[in-house]
Formats: C-alpha cells, sequence, structure tokens
C-alpha cells in the first residue's frame, strides 16, 4: 500500500494543482459577483469593490504562474529530472510569485484589513519555497561534484 | 595546490589509445577525457586500481601533486 502512495505521490500533487488551477478560474470567472456580494454583505464601502477585485485579480496573475511552475516542475520530477537549473529555476518563480501576492495583499489592507493574514501567509510561503530552492541549489552543486567523480 | 593524472605519458609507453583504455578499465570515453584534462573532482580507488592494472604502473606513475606558486 505504502509503495502505490509513493508511486502515485507525484500524481496526486498534478491532482491538486489541477484542482487548484479550476478554483482560480471559478474566482476569475465570478471574481466580481463574489465581490459585490461580500462587499454588501459586510456593509462596506462601494470603493472597496474595486480594491479588493484589484488585489484578486493581480494576484490571480501570479497565481496562474505560480501554478504553472509548479506544473512544470512536477512533469519534470515524472521524468526523474529532479535536481535541474531549470528546477530551481522553476521554484525561484514560485517564491516570487508568493511574495508578489503577499505585496499586493498588504497594499490591499487599505481597502480590507484581514487582506494582511493572506499577506503574511503567501510572504510565509515564499519563504519556505525559496529555502526549498536552496535545498535544491546545495543538491545540484553537489550532484555536479559526484557527477565529476570518475 | 593540485593533484595532476599524467595519464598521456603512461598511454604512450604502453602504446594504448584512449577508446581501448576506457573500455579496459570499464568507464566511459567521456570519464576518460574528464581524467586526462584535469577536470575530475575525485577518483574512485577502483578506477585508479584498473589504470594500474591496465597500464601496469604505480599510483605514483600517473599522479602528480604540484605545488603552485604565489
Amino acid at each position: 500500500m505504502q509503495d502505490w502512495l509513493k508511486s502515485k505521490s507525484i500524481l496526486f500533487s498534478q491532482i491538486g494543482v489541477v484542482l487548484f488551477a479550476l478554483l482560480l478560474a471559478v474566482l476569475d470567472l465570478g471574481c466580481w459577483r463574489i465581490v459585490n456580494w461580500f462587499v454588501a454583505l459586510r456593509g462596506m464601502g462601494g470603493q472597496a469593490v474595486w480594491g479588493i477585485l484589484a488585489v484578486l485579480l493581480l494576484c490571480s496573475v501570479f497565481g496562474w504562474v505560480l501554478l504553472w511552475a509548479l506544473w512544470r516542475l512536477l512533469g519534470n520530477l515524472r521524468q526523474a529530472r529532479v535536481f535541474t537549473e531549470e528546477n530551481i529555476a522553476l521554484l525561484q518563480r514560485v517564491s516570487l510569485c508568493c511574495a508578489a501576492a503577499a505585496l499586493i495583499c498588504v497594499g490591499g489592507c487599505f481597502f480590507y484589513l484581514p487582506f494582511l493574514i493572506a499577506a503574511a501567509a503567501a510572504g510565509f510561503m515564499a519563504l519556505i519555497v525559496r529555502i526549498v530552492r536552496n535545498v535544491f541549489q546545495k543538491a545540484l552543486d553537489m550532484k555536479n561534484e559526484l557527477d565529476l567523480m570518475i | 595546490m593540485e593533484i595532476r593524472i599524467n595519464l598521456d605519458v603512461m598511454m604512450a609507453k604502453r602504446k594504448i589509445g584512449s577508446a581501448e583504455l576506457a573500455e579496459r578499465i570499464g568507464i566511459t570515453p567521456a570519464n576518460l577525457s574528464i581524467l586526462k584534462n584535469n577536470k575530475a573532482k575525485a577518483v574512485r580507488f577502483s578506477t585508479l586500481e584498473a589504470l594500474c592494472s591496465v597500464l601496469d604502473c604505480q599510483p605514483g606513475d600517473i599522479l602528480e601533486y604540484t605545488r603552485e606558486d604565489n
């Protein structure tokens, strides 16, 4: 059972990416309605609609870039291409997307204060992915050194 | 300071080419080229043993320590 789970691990991750992509697509398409409903529910001012909409759509752009990078990364892992320059670049891209989303959410605090929580979460995720990138870089350096051991 | 591998001299003495040497010691021609061009970071004892066996020499005949002057 464990071996089966291990062999399907990357597939499960890819399914996760697809699910998040679907979620993001629904958010993008229904953004206007969702934001208007939310603003009406909370009794917020009309200006908040545009502010929250801008934050969500800007974060969405980085979200798509991030999901594409994750998809490419998982594709490489499936083909046993693990410690490569391309994967390190993809991880860097994921980290930057998280950092960008964090900055956008900080800006969004002026319209809706709880965006600060999303900013903190995105910033923390950017840091975690950055550290994973550092690990991959170190592993690649070690692999290159090992490849030159005859 | 560096350790240099002087394979060319011993290969010429034993009249053995790169392709044949690579095949007899069990490494690829590309890896032998890395050894000959001193691009290798490390050499396994098993590889060194095979080299000495095929070239009929001592490790000191193919390994040289050089000190770079500042």
